[in-house]
């Protein structure tokens, strides 16, 4: 028989890592990444990158394997908050199965049962783009910043939930999916070749625009169930769109510099489509069943219309509102045209 | 009647008033009403407050006519999906019915496109590079994402951390150290799974539901491990080894990652299931505990997918052997790292000076790592042609040490 693998002597030279022992106290909300950001292990601007999957605070191996490029700077990828919207993510998971009252679903007038899973098609598109996104991002954030890598596996989860409750929505009741209904706008999502690009245009202006969209979900949402399903989601988008406003607000402050480009990327977002990246709702199908949804029927189309137009008026305020809270107040006076007509 | 309805004639004082405030052009409210507005419309408008210009622009004209062709959409209609099990709820496996439950073998729509929807002309290709369902499918997606979610837990409240207590200093250090590497690899696996999803077409929508609960348990177990290390008076120690994670960030192709890994999420589950030998508290036991349910699920994935995707393309067969070969050679010079080993031996045997019990303990654990692997495989229906000696030598050891 042979021998089993040879065994050294023990070297134990990791024991001697640890000059800096740390006993991070349980908060109210328990043991959260705020509380073990103490000491050696907090997060720091200026910690030497190895671009190894070291984790901020592990002792580096000589020996370790370079992963590919990652971002050299913290305010490169960073969002103040970052750690509670994490913690809250994980708090505020729901299941789609079962936190909806479906039961509540009841018949519907045909035409309202196609708008809703006209708008249910749509948003199940959408949503499964928006986990593609920072899945793509996540081999580039450095250990140093693992907070940022949390979320955004986070925001992979909730994604994936709404994508499925949309599905499970136009299922449900008697109807199905219909027409392909993001219309133009979202590769520009994916499109992106640096975080800020991807975080401006998918957390602040498309998430934002689709988060305006679902606070409007006690008028949309024609039974309890539809409206639940907008208020879970809408609970979600505020954490993505809370991130991507104070990531923004991290560069400018950090490097203000990069202003113009910024710009230069809302720029193109905005004459693309009608606003990009949340899904075009002037694209017919969305519209149209918007409206009928906002108004209370085919014949009520007019009215729908003109709460359509509040809903555009919503999306572009709170877009600016969210820029000017990031520091860039100045997108005001060079929005696109298609939003510009809704900014006053 | 609700406030700014009219109550004398189609357009009234109060509408007129409430025009005039917002700017809105002299004589706009009765043209509406002329070109076939309701005055509910009007009322409606006149609340969303919109700039003389949007107003004229939408009531100064002949009232917009829906198309509504999507409505006639030739998807499949009249779909009521029924709950199998009141407790589960409404599951992914309860929509997946008609049409909408068609996985095909080959998905050729490049878009973002609902699986089940109607395409619409001129959309753009998304960069999608897997469309075929043997490459990533199974049938257990769908529910081992719904169980996924179902068992959900959070590490911050989840978990006893007022229960802690002081712990002998090797202790301490060993169980950091060890936790110091598997929240490295746990971060790490699941960075590498987030850069696979915008690679899967929307064919496969139940499995990427699948996978993002997986990044999303890897992310919980990074941070898991991370507080616990910094939670009783230790801290972090030296990284991980990186060989196994950077042969998985070296794969060339989704079956060659899932094969790669297969080789680690197995030997990974294994560890955690006995996890509860090297705990020192309820609070570790419960965590391993909770990380090996969660591992349990990626591992089903694992052995399905590779069986089914072997059934549908048995030429890729040798192929894979390759690939378990890079990861084996990979995980037996991890086993071997000082830094790797020696906390386990000085969890297993207790202390410093019981080192030769540890050993035996963890030599009786690598060989059950290595027999479950082979174990998995065999589920999968493969046969292992030639285990890396590394890992074989552990089959050859009589089992001396205790469970």
């Amino acid at each position: 028989m042979s021998a089993a693998p040879a065994t050294p002597e023990l070297d134990l030279s990791w024991l001697d890592l640890y000059d800096d022992p740390t006993s991070a106290e349980p908060t109210k909300k328990g043991l959260t990444l705020d509380a073990i950001d103490i000491g050696g292990y907090a997060s720091q601007e200026d910690l030497p990158r190895d671009m190894t999957p070291r984790l901020r605070g592990a002792t580096a191996r000589e020996n370790a394997h370079r992963m590919g490029l990652t971002y050299n700077t913290k305010h490169d990828v960073w969002a103040d908050q970052c750690r509670s919207l994490y913690e809250e993510a994980v708090q505020r998971q729901w299941s789609s199965a079962r936190d909806i009252p479906w039961d509540t679903l009841k018949e519907l007038p045909d035409e309202e049962e196609r708008a809703m899973c006209q708008v249910a098609t749509m948003l199940a598109e959408v949503e499964f783009i928006a986990g593609d996104v920072p899945g793509q991002w996540l081999p580039q954030i450095s250990g140093d910043e693992f907070e940022v890598g949390l979320f955004l596996m986070s925001q992979i989860m909730d994604e994936a939930r709404h994508t499925d409750v949309f599905r499970k929505r136009a299922l449900a009741n008697g109807g199905g999916l219909l027409q392909q209904g993001a219309g133009l706008g979202l590769r520009n999502l994916i499109e992106a070749q640096d975080f800020t690009e991807m975080s401006v245009l998918m957390h602040v202006q498309a998430e934002g625009f689709v988060q305006s969209m679902f606070r409007m979900g006690e008028l949309i949402g024609p039974t309890p169930a539809d409206k639940r399903i907008f208020r879970m989601a809408a609970q979600d988008e505020s954490r993505h769109l809370a991130f991507g406003v104070m990531h923004l607000k991290h560069v400018l402050a950090e490097t203000p510099e990069r202003r113009e480009e910024i710009h230069h990327y809302l720029d193109k977002a905005e004459d693309r489509s009608a606003g990009g990246g949340s899904g075009d709702v002037t694209f017919p199908p969305v519209f149209e069943s918007l409206c009928i949804l906002l108004g209370g029927g085919k014949d009520r189309f007019d009215e729908g219309v003109a709460k359509f137009l509040l809903l555009r008026r919503r999306q572009v305020k709170e877009y600016l509102h969210r820029l000017d809270v990031a520091g860039l107040g100045d997108r005001r006076e060079r929005l696109g045209s298609a939003l510009a007509q809704y900014a006053n | 009647m609700a406030e700014g309805e009219p109550t004398e004639g189609p357009v009234t004082a109060e509408m007129r008033a409430a025009a005039q405030a917002l700017g809105w052009e002299e004589g706009l409210l009765e043209r509406a009403i002329e070109w076939g507005y309701s005055p509910r419309t009007v009322v409606s408008a006149l609340s969303t407050k919109l700039a003389p210009a949007q107003a004229k622009s939408f009531l100064d004209r002949e009232p917009l006519k829906p198309d509504l062709s999507w409505m006639d959409a030739p998807t499949e209609w009249g779909v009521r999906a029924e709950q199998a099990d009141s407790e589960m709820g409404l599951t992914v496996g309860d929509i997946m019915v008609g049409s909408y439950g068609e996985i095909p073998d080959l998905w050729t729509d490049r878009t973002e496109i609902a699986r089940g929807s109607n395409p619409q002309l001129g959309q753009e290709d998304m960069g999608y590079t897997i469309f075929e369902k043997a490459i990533v499918w199974t049938d257990s997606v769908a529910d081992l994402y719904e169980r996924a979610i179902r068992d959900r837990w959070a590490p911050a409240t989840d978990l006893g951390w007022r229960s802690l207590e002081v712990l002998p200093d090797d202790i301490e250090k060993a169980i950091c150290q060890v936790l110091t590497e598997h929240s490295e690899r746990a971060y790490a696996e699941s960075a590498v799974l987030g850069r696979w999803l915008p690679e899967i077409s929307y064919g496969f929508v139940e499995m990427k539901l699948f996978m993002s609960s997986v990044i999303y348990d890897l992310a919980r177990h990074a941070e898991a491990f991370r507080k616990r290390a910094l939670a009783n008076g230790g801290g972090l120690g030296l990284q991980a080894p990186t060989d196994l994670i950077r042969g998985a960030t070296e794969a060339r192709s989704y079956p060659e990652l899932m094969a790669y890994l297969f080789v680690q999420d197995s030997a990974f589950l294994t560890f955690f299931r006995h996890a509860g030998d090297i705990a020192q508290n309820q609070l570790e036991r419960d965590l391993y505990a909770l990380v090996a349910a969660d591992r349990e699920r990626l591992m089903q994935y694992q052995v399905e997918r590779l069986e089914s995707f072997l059934q549908a393309m048995p030429d890729r067969r040798e192929e894979q052997q390759r690939y378990l070969a890079k990861a084996e050679v990979r995980l037996a010079r991890e086993w071997n790292d000082p830094a790797v080993r020696e906390p386990l031996i000085l969890l297993l045997g207790g202390s410093r000076e019981n080192a030769a019990a540890g050993e035996a303990a963890l030599t009786a654990l690598r060989r059950r790592q290595v027999e479950e692997y082979l174990g998995h495989l065999d589920k999968a229906c493969f046969v292992r042609s030639h285990l890396h000696s590394g890992l074989a030598a552990y089959l050859e050891e009589p089992e001396t040490a205790p469970a």
